[in-house]
Parts: C-alpha cells; sequence; structure tokens
C-alpha cells in the first residue's frame, strides 16, 4: 500500500471511527440522561436536551478529529507529508487521542448542565 | 517492540482508569445518593464518571509518539513507556480534580438532605 493511498484510508476509517466513539458514549450515557430528565426537567426543556444530547456528544468527537491538521513546520508541503508512513501514524494516533479527549469534555458539560437541571430545572420539583 | 511497549501503554491506562473508578465508586455513590437522590442521575454520574476517567487515560496514551529508531535500546522504550505512564497519570489526576469541583458545587448548589 502507498503512504498516499493509506492517508486516505486511513483518514476516513478515523473520523468513522471518532463519530463512532462519540455515538457509543451517547448510547452509554443516554438511558439514565432520559430518566433523569423525565423526572426532573419540565416538558419543553426535556424536549430541547433529549435533541441536543446526540449532537452534543457526538458532534466534539467529530470536532476533535478535525482539529488535528497534518501541517507542521516539517511538513510543509503534499509531498512532505505522504513522505513518512510513521508520521501518517501519529497523525492518526493524534487524531484519535484528540477525539476522545473532546467526548470527555462534552460528558464533564453535560454532567455541569444535569446539575443546573437538578437545581432550576422543574420549579415545582422544589417545594 | 514499539507495537509491545504501546499495547502495554493502553493496557495500563485501562487499569488505572478502571482501578481508580472502583476504588472511588462506593464513595462517590454514597454521596450521590445523598445529593442527587434520583437513581437516573446517580447512574448517569457515575458512567459519565468512567467514562471520562477512561477516554482520557486512553487519549493520554494514544498522545505519546512512538518514533524510536528499529535499533534503540531497551532502555529508550523503558523512557519511553514511562513517558506514556506520566501523560496517563497526569489525565487521571486531571479528571479527579475536575470532579472533585463538580461535587463541590454539585453539594453546594444541591444541598445535603441532613442540612434541610
Amino acid at each position: 500500500m502507498t503512504n498516499e493511498r493509506f492517508l486516505i484510508e486511513s483518514y476516513f476509517v478515523i473520523a468513522a471511527l471518532s463519530l463512532i466513539l462519540g455515538w457509543t458514549a451517547y448510547v452509554y450515557l443516554w438511558r439514565p440522561f432520559d430518566d433523569f430528565l423525565s423526572s426532573r426537567a419540565t416538558k419543553n426543556l426535556r424536549a430541547i436536551l433529549r435533541r441536543l444530547f446526540p449532537f452534543g456528544m457526538i458532534l466534539p468527537a467529530l470536532l476533535g478529529f478535525l482539529s488535528v491538521s497534518y501541517w507542521s513546520c516539517n511538513q510543509d508541503t503534499y509531498e512532505k507529508i505522504v513522505r513518512d508512513r510513521q508520521y501518517l501514524i501519529q497523525k492518526n494516533q493524534e487524531q484519535v487521542s484528540a477525539a476522545l479527549f473532546s467526548i470527555a469534555m462534552a460528558t464533564l458539560f453535560w454532567d455541569v448542565v444535569l446539575i443546573v437541571v437538578q437545581k432550576y430545572g422543574h420549579p415545582k420539583a422544589e417545594k | 517492540m514499539q507495537f509491545v511497549v504501546f499495547v502495554a501503554l493502553l493496557v495500563l491506562a485501562l487499569v488505572v482508569a478502571i482501578g481508580l473508578f472502583y476504588l472511588l465508586r462506593s464513595s462517590l455513590n454514597g454521596l450521590l445518593r445523598h445529593t442527587v437522590a434520583e437513581p437516573s442521575g446517580i447512574t448517569f454520574y457515575e458512567r459519565s464518571f468512567l467514562l471520562v476517567l477512561v477516554l482520557l487515560s486512553f487519549s493520554a496514551a494514544l498522545g505519546i509518539s512512538f518514533d524510536l529508531k528499529p535499533d534503540a535500546h531497551f532502555m529508550e522504550y523503558v523512557w519511553k513507556w514511562a513517558g506514556g505512564l506520566a501523560s496517563v497519570l497526569q489525565s487521571a489526576g486531571g479528571v479527579l480534580l475536575a470532579y472533585l469541583v463538580m461535587i463541590t458545587v454539585l453539594v453546594a448548589a444541591l444541598k445535603i438532605k441532613n442540612d434541610q
């Protein structure tokens, strides 16, 4: 397999893997998230958050993947990028690492959202 | 050899994440029962804690570049692995710090039942 072919195939495989990782995290957290909203949030708030949650878990994964650039000081042309297979593998690792990091940050964000929902999401629950 | 070191690092990242989770799980569960009360909320926070631990540990392990030459010495592999281990432990520490802050906010915002 040539380096260029490896670049093309690995890029889209890692992109798909990032989406799958984001989707897996969403599926893992979806049921308790939805149950919690059912008991602690108003109808409208629940509807909004239920629609936002999948995007809020899957999009960060993709964003993490996209944040990694192949261009660098030493690799400033396409020919230099595809010359070194080890460099391409390293970039793939960075892409997965960035996707995982973004999903973790998104999870922390939704943790905070649930704290706010518990406190303010259903005014009647306070009584 | 590089692949072996890479896999060993990933395994260690998983062990650190799961080990920390099981170490803190019962205490976290007790605190969540006290503050959140809602079973689904408790489940969500426990799962998110495990998820963040695992994701950041793997992220740290994958962020290490294995660019050693084929004729590298044994200790060079050990140093590379140790650098990866440091990164994993740093991430785990960051997660614990973030959860400490979040749990503090949770307790302050929701107020422990006994105080009411």
